[in-house]
């Protein structure tokens, strides 16, 4: 062996290089070429795709900011004896006077907008005592109690619900936005407790997107796989017209789509319109099928169905007629004969078309945000809200990576039940 | 002959790509220089609003009548602070001004999103009697100028509907909403809190000018609105989109509803519609324009926020929106001028925040809704969705 090896390394080209070294540049050479040329997509991923999601996750549990506020605070804070003292210590109330006087405006300001998510008044509460403590640090006499000084100047110092939310913020890294996007909250020990009753809505709101993304699923299937089905089957001039049937509406603008539905579906539209002519319902009858989830259901269906559609149909394209025929002519009858030859072979389709409206579906926004009303709206809206009307960002990016994380599991489950190498896609 | 025919199809094939790729390369470098040109483009005041009729009349009352109106470009965003954190964070700043509501122009103060002018607020036009600024929008019920922003308009959650469908008697007043049985129908409100939960106090019994004072003070305030509000639940039509509640109205889907007064205003107006208003308990709330942070062209941005914050600036602008000055001294200049609107219209009779309809009306409190808010917004979700 190590004969051969020694021989051919004295192999030499004409260069005079042994040939595997020559060999080796020119591999190498191929590979930064081969690298470079795909170096630009690697870029455009890591930018548009790693960066983003990597900075999504991170926020989710960072709570860096106000750490770095209020740093001598939750150290003391840390300190108090809850069970035993109603509120903290005078040291606490001292460290937060100190940093809400000399901390830097702006990120006192900031670490506002995360406070008063963990309880609604500590905005008002820090500004009022900003202005306040300003004047006692510039007349120059420093309290002698700083308890009893900071609760004269507002009695939300004396109230042990505002010291119980500040458990919420003391951790660095913090798990505290994925318990609020599940109806969760810390109390005083740091325990998870449910939030306040009345404020419980996420878990209803995660369960209500889950149940239209599966009917929406559900649905589209219904309805795709019939299309689908003639589409592949029919002569090639009748198909072509009901492809642009399929994406006529495809190429139409989302807003269009949805305003259109509104006008169908409501309750002086042109369905109940149709069915008091008829007389199947009565005038005061009128079916409310907008503003609510049926809208949400109806409207997404309709507009996601291509996507359901398209698979299916490059899918079944390419099954063989004869398929069929063979079936039946071994004595299978047609139904049995399509449940078991004809539906087996369509599973790609069928896997790629659902997985594909199941993921839009559940980070759907727009349609659900005009048709939903009153029990519609799914998680994509509180997204929105807490991204453009409360700031919360760590909130936002939970929700986010809950949501990540649900389609990784699906994929994972697909991945485990049917194989990912069933998809197809075109 | 064939022989000959390909050479010269093949030289022809050459010309050809030589002035494709002439072409292309054209074509590329305009690309480019468009691509690298544009940042540099925007050599002017950029304000971002919302686009639509409100931002057509800012353009013209604010923009047309400036000194040089080719120095400001407006810009359409769809509100909230999301864009404007994330300008200022990633240090990529484009825009000079932003128009936004009133808890918005506080946050956005506090979180260093916006620059503090207040300073400044003794260079911006006083009134004709000469009275401050900050004096002048007190006149009017507004004492929580956030420190970053200049005054806009006032616009208002009211509540409106079309007397044709009231062959009797009508409804007048904010109780009237809430009640069912004796004017029965469907409302419209949106898919927010804000506005709705001010006038089931009002409509319970609450004088418009102390639904703060109960909300802020008296424990379960909050509770008592759902419990008015539960009255009407199963007959609310839910909107999200400031159109919308016109569309219900006159297609007949729901009797009342609440809307931007604005658009209902444009309705009339504009449409010849002849839609009534519910001016009791309607809640009023301001606009602001604030200077961004690290606002690429801050000195022309305040000069132009001075002029458009003027009351005669104001006034104008409700020429073709009726949305009322926040200037106290902005309403004479309207009421002297009548008939005010561009087609020879009154508009008066649209303004919200005329003294007589001020008394009835709830003055929002963006100090109070940016502290609570949220909570709100969330009891609210999930009392819609039960």
């Amino acid at each position: 062996m190590e004969d051969i090896i020694s021989t051919t390394d004295q192999i030499l080209t004409t260069d005079g290089l042994p040939l595997k070294v020559s060999l080796r540049k020119t591999e190498r050479k191929n590979k930064i070429r081969a690298f470079l040329l795909v170096f630009p997509l690697l870029l455009f991923i890591i930018v548009t795709f790693v960066v983003p999601i990597g900075d999504m996750l991170l926020r989710s549990v960072d709570d860096s900011q106000i750490n770095n506020v209020y740093a001598k605070t939750f150290e003391e804070y840390n300190k108090w004896d809850s069970e035993n003292d109603e509120l903290p210590p005078e040291a606490v109330y001292e460290a937060i006077f100190n940093d809400i006087h000399y901390g830097d405006k702006v990120q006192v300001g900031k670490a506002l907008t995360r406070m008063n998510y963990s309880k609604s008044g500590w905005k008002s509460l820090i500004k009022k005592t900003r202005r306040a403590i300003k004047k006692i640090v510039k007349s120059g006499e420093l309290p002698t109690s700083y308890k009893e000084t900071m609760i004269s100047i507002h009695e939300g110092w004396g109230d042990r619900l505002f010291w119980v939310s500040m458990k919420q913020m003391v951790n660095e890294k913090t798990v505290i936005y994925y318990w609020n996007a599940i109806d969760r909250t810390y109390d005083i020990d740091g325990n998870v407790i449910m939030q306040d009753e009345k404020r419980r809505m996420y878990i209803k709101t995660w369960i209500r997107t889950f149940k239209v993304s599966v009917y929406v699923t559900f649905f589209c299937l219904l309805l795709g796989f019939p299309v689908a089905h003639l589409l592949a089957n029919l002569p090639l001039r009748y198909s072509n017209l009901l492809m642009i049937f399929v994406l006529l509406p495809f190429w139409t603008s989302l807003l269009v789509r949805t305003t259109a539905w509104i006008v169908m579906l409501q309750q002086k539209g042109v369905i109940n319109g149709v069915l008091v002519w008829l007389g199947i319902i009565n005038d005061d009858q009128r079916i409310q099928m907008v503003y609510n989830m049926t809208g949400t259901i109806i409207a997404m269906t309709q507009i996601l169905l291509p996507f359901m559609i398209l698979p299916l149909y490059s899918v079944m394209k390419v099954i063989p007629k004869s398929h069929m025929r063979a079936a039946q002519n071994l004595g299978a009858k047609p139904v049995r004969a399509f449940i078991r030859v004809y539906l087996p072979q369509t599973v790609p389709g069928m896997s790629a078309g659902g997985l594909l409206v199941f993921v839009l579906a559940i980070g759907y926004f727009i349609t659900p945000e005009l048709v939903g009303g009153k029990d519609g709206q799914l998680i994509g809206h509180w997204i929105a809200y807490h991204l453009k009307t409360t700031l919360n960002w760590g909130l936002c990016a939970a929700i986010g990576s809950i949501l990540l994380a649900i389609m990784l599991v699906l994929y994972w489950l697909y991945n485990k039940i049917v194989g990912i190498d069933n998809i197809k896609l075109g | 002959m064939l022989r000959g025919w390909h050479i010269r199809h093949k030289d022809l094939q050459i010309i050809v790509n030589l002035k494709r790729r002439k072409l292309m390369s054209k074509f590329f470098k305009a690309f480019l220089l468009a691509f690298l040109a544009f940042p540099f483009a925007a050599n002017a005041v950029t304000v971002a609003s919302w686009g639509g009729a409100y931002t057509e009349s800012q353009i013209k009352a604010y923009v047309d009548t400036y000194s040089d109106p080719s120095a400001i470009q407006f810009e359409n965003y769809n509100g909230g602070l999301g864009e404007v954190r994330a300008q200022v964070e990633s240090g990529n700043v484009t825009w000079d001004v932003v128009d936004v509501l009133p808890d918005q122009a506080i946050t956005g103060c506090d979180e260093g999103l916006f620059e503090d002018i207040s300073d400044l607020y003794d260079d911006f036009t006083p009134a004709p009697d000469g009275t401050g600024m900050i004096e002048d929008m007190a006149n009017n019920g507004v004492t929580n100028l956030s420190d970053c922003c200049a005054p806009q308009i006032f616009w208002t959650y009211v509540v409106f509907y079309d007397p044709d469908a009231f062959p009797g008697d009508k409804p007048s007043r904010i109780a009237d909403f809430f009640d069912t049985t004796k004017f029965p129908g469907k409302r419209g409100v949106h898919t927010w809190a804000n506005g709705f939960i001010q006038m089931a106090l009002v409509a319970d019994g609450v004088a418009p000018n102390a639904v703060y004072t109960v909300l802020k003070n008296q424990t379960g305030a909050v509770d008592r609105a759902f419990g008015v509000m539960d009255k009407i639940k199963a007959d609310i039509v839910h909107w999200s989109a400031g159109a919308k509640p016109l569309e219900l109205v006159k297609s007949g889907e729901v009797v009342m509803s609440i809307a931007y007064n604005g658009r209902v205003g444009a309705a009339n107006l504009a449409e010849g519609e002849n839609f009534e208003y519910i001016w009791e308990g309607q809640l009023i709330e301001q606009e602001y324009i604030c200077l961004m942070t690290g606002a690429p062209d801050r000195d022309r941005a305040i000069d132009w926020m001075i002029h458009a914050s003027s009351p005669t600036s104001q006034a104008e602008q409700a020429k073709y929106i009726t949305y009322g000055p926040m200037r106290a001294s902005g309403i004479p200049i309207i009421e002297a001028g009548e008939p005010w609107g561009p087609n020879g219209q009154a508009i008066m009779p649209h303004m919200p925040n005329t003294p007589e309809r001020l008394k009835i009306s709830v003055m929002g409190d963006p100090e109070w809704w940016s502290d609570n808010g949220a909570e709100i917004d969330e009891r609210y979700a999930a009392w819609m969705g039960n």
